[in-house]
């Protein structure tokens, strides 16, 4: 099991690890009232070679949060028809939701202007981290440690 | 060749078609701007304007109508739009609001490109061209502009008619990123054709370029210029430039060294224009996550080039186009995103000053909506792009400066 946990100096990170640690199946579809969970914003395309590559390592590190309060969601770059961007996100192996425009339009992302790009959002939708380009796993967890979240295995 | 050009009559008879007509109030001049009628229906997009050496003006478009899509051109002529023909049409084309089919003019003949899914269920695609001749008024049948026999992904295509009736084609070929360990990287090529679409030269111009920005290319006197986003292998993507003078490619070279670094897709090439011995090339990068789109001018056919002039910073996401007058000037189009998205035009003199803004249209900051093309013929620009504030619509429209 994994979870994520607080560095001491974010008092406010560690009220949410204390309430969602050990919480299981918290993928939840987004909405305006979900203000509990940080989330980790994929913009990608069908086209974007360095996008494709990720996709695995999310779809791992999905697993890997499936216990925190960090949910991974999923944004096509390209605004395809949702029915669409659904059969180009199941082609492509995307395990993790994908945002339609209404959740975008909720969450108030400008789009980017590098693919992949990845944002960070606090429980708040601020933008915590912008990460351009490819991403490792890694890179992933060192942007969640810096906003104070600590990934432990057990 | 490209050469000097004059309004021709059509182009001015068609002022009496326009829907609108808007005087701009300009920093230097009064500038009009003129909304055209779209001979494109709706369900369309990805239009291209093109001028030929006459200037006579081409819009192409695609047409996508339960699952087909259907590659079309009109000519601008004394009476309007002429009735559009149709270049091509299939249902497993690959369709991407920044990779779109392009259609080259002359007097001689025309080429006309698009992409073709090359093995279902990938992301690999050919890039299929057909070749029209004036002399047998006939298209031939489509041929793979691209000679490796390798399902990758091939795109990206500018195109440019030489003065021998041969048509040069510059593209972005993926036959290197399908083997190698670690897999290589995109490469950028380019081929001379005749007006049979048989391949008289192919070189590769860059063994590593970014895999999906737009590849621009134009007629200097020296020969043609070809711009496009470089990648090293620490992952910066600046604008370069190669030309091909007297048989040779020269080296590939940076317009300037803005050193953005990142391992991602921009999408979002440079574009070149020239007119005798004047090249500009205008571009978007983000460096440190601050867009821009910036602007060079050489006065010796791109062998050298000024200085960069910052077109906008950080209100836009490029999507450039350039284009010279016959008075010399530079148009830069781009997109501006203080608010709603704008497509722009900034004008500059031959010494690189700020003349005049225009705002052509509110347009979407979405990827739907295209790149806006522009294309000069004498002292006006024209420019098409994509309405998707209902059911897509081309537009078109013209500016006089």
């Amino acid at each position: 099991m994994t979870k994520l946990k607080p560095k001491k100096s974010a008092v406010s990170h560690l009220l949410l690890v204390l309430i969602f640690a050990g919480m299981t199946g918290f993928l939840q579809p987004l909405s305006a009232a979900d203000n509990d969970s940080w989330r980790i914003v994929n913009y990608w395309s069908e086209w974007c070679a360095p996008c494709r590559v990720e996709i695995p390592m999310f779809n791992r590190l999905r697993l890997r949060l499936a216990k925190s309060n960090v949910i991974i969601v999923g944004v096509n770059f390209d605004e395809d028809p949702r029915d669409l961007t659904l059969e180009i996100a199941n082609h492509m192996g995307i395990e993790f939701q994908t945002l339609s425009q209404q959740d975008l339009d909720l969450l108030g992302l400008k789009p980017p202007n590098v693919l992949p790009t990845t944002y960070v959002l606090s429980p708040a939708n601020e933008v915590m981290a912008k990460l351009i380009g490819m991403q490792t796993e890694q890179d992933i967890i060192d942007a969640l440690t810096h906003q104070g979240l600590t990934l432990l295995n057990q | 060749m490209i050469k000097p050009i004059n309004i021709p009559i059509a182009a001015l008879v068609v002022t009496l078609l326009t829907c609108s007509l808007d005087v701009v109030s300009g920093a230097a001049a009064q500038t009009q701007l003129q909304n055209l009628p779209s001979p494109a229906p709706s369900n369309s997009s990805l239009s291209r304007v093109v001028a030929n050496e006459s200037g006579e003006i081409y819009l192409s478009w695609v047409t996508q109508n339960a699952g087909q899509a259907t590659l079309a051109y009109s000519r601008l002529s004394s009476e309007g739009w002429n009735t559009p023909k149709e270049i091509s049409q299939g249902d497993n084309w690959f369709i991407n609001w920044a990779d779109f089919p392009a259609l080259s003019v002359d007097s001689r003949g025309m080429v006309a490109h698009w992409l073709q899914i090359s093995a279902q269920g990938t992301y690999d695609y050919d890039i299929r061209a057909r070749f029209y001749s004036r002399d047998s008024q006939a298209w031939t049948t489509p041929k793979t502009v691209h000679t490796d026999g390798i399902n990758a992904e091939h795109g990206f295509v500018s195109m440019l008619p030489l003065k021998d009736g041969t048509t040069l084609i510059t593209w972005l070929d993926g036959r290197e990123t399908k083997h190698g360990d670690p897999l290589g990287a995109m490469t950028l090529r380019a081929g001379i054709f005749d007006k049979y679409g048989s391949i008289v030269n192919e070189w590769e111009l860059d063994h590593r370029v970014c895999d999906c920005c737009q590849t621009s290319s134009a007629m200097t006197e020296k020969g043609p210029i070809v711009a496009y986003r470089d990648r090293t292998a620490q992952e910066v993507r600046d604008i370069f430039i190669t030309l091909l003078i007297d048989g040779v490619w020269t080296s590939p070279r940076p317009i300037h060294n803005d050193n953005w670094q990142i391992a991602g897709c921009p999408v979002n090439g440079p574009s070149v224009a020239a007119k005798n011995e004047k090249v500009a090339v205008a571009w978007f990068s983000a460096k440190d996550d601050t867009p821009k789109v910036q602007l060079v001018m050489s006065k010796d056919n791109g062998l050298s080039f000024s200085e960069p002039i910052v077109v906008e910073s950080p209100n836009t996401n490029g999507r450039v186009g350039t284009a010279i007058l016959d008075s010399g000037s530079i148009v830069v189009s781009w997109i501006d995103t203080t608010e709603a998205a704008r497509i722009m035009l900034s004008r500059y003199d031959t010494n690189g000053e700020f003349l005049e803004y225009t705002e052509v249209a509110r347009s979407s900051a979405s990827r739907r909506s295209g790149f806006p093309i522009i294309e000069a013929v004498g002292n006006s620009v024209f420019i098409t792009w994509t309405d998707i504030s209902s059911v897509p619509q081309i537009k078109v429209a013209r500016i006089d400066y």
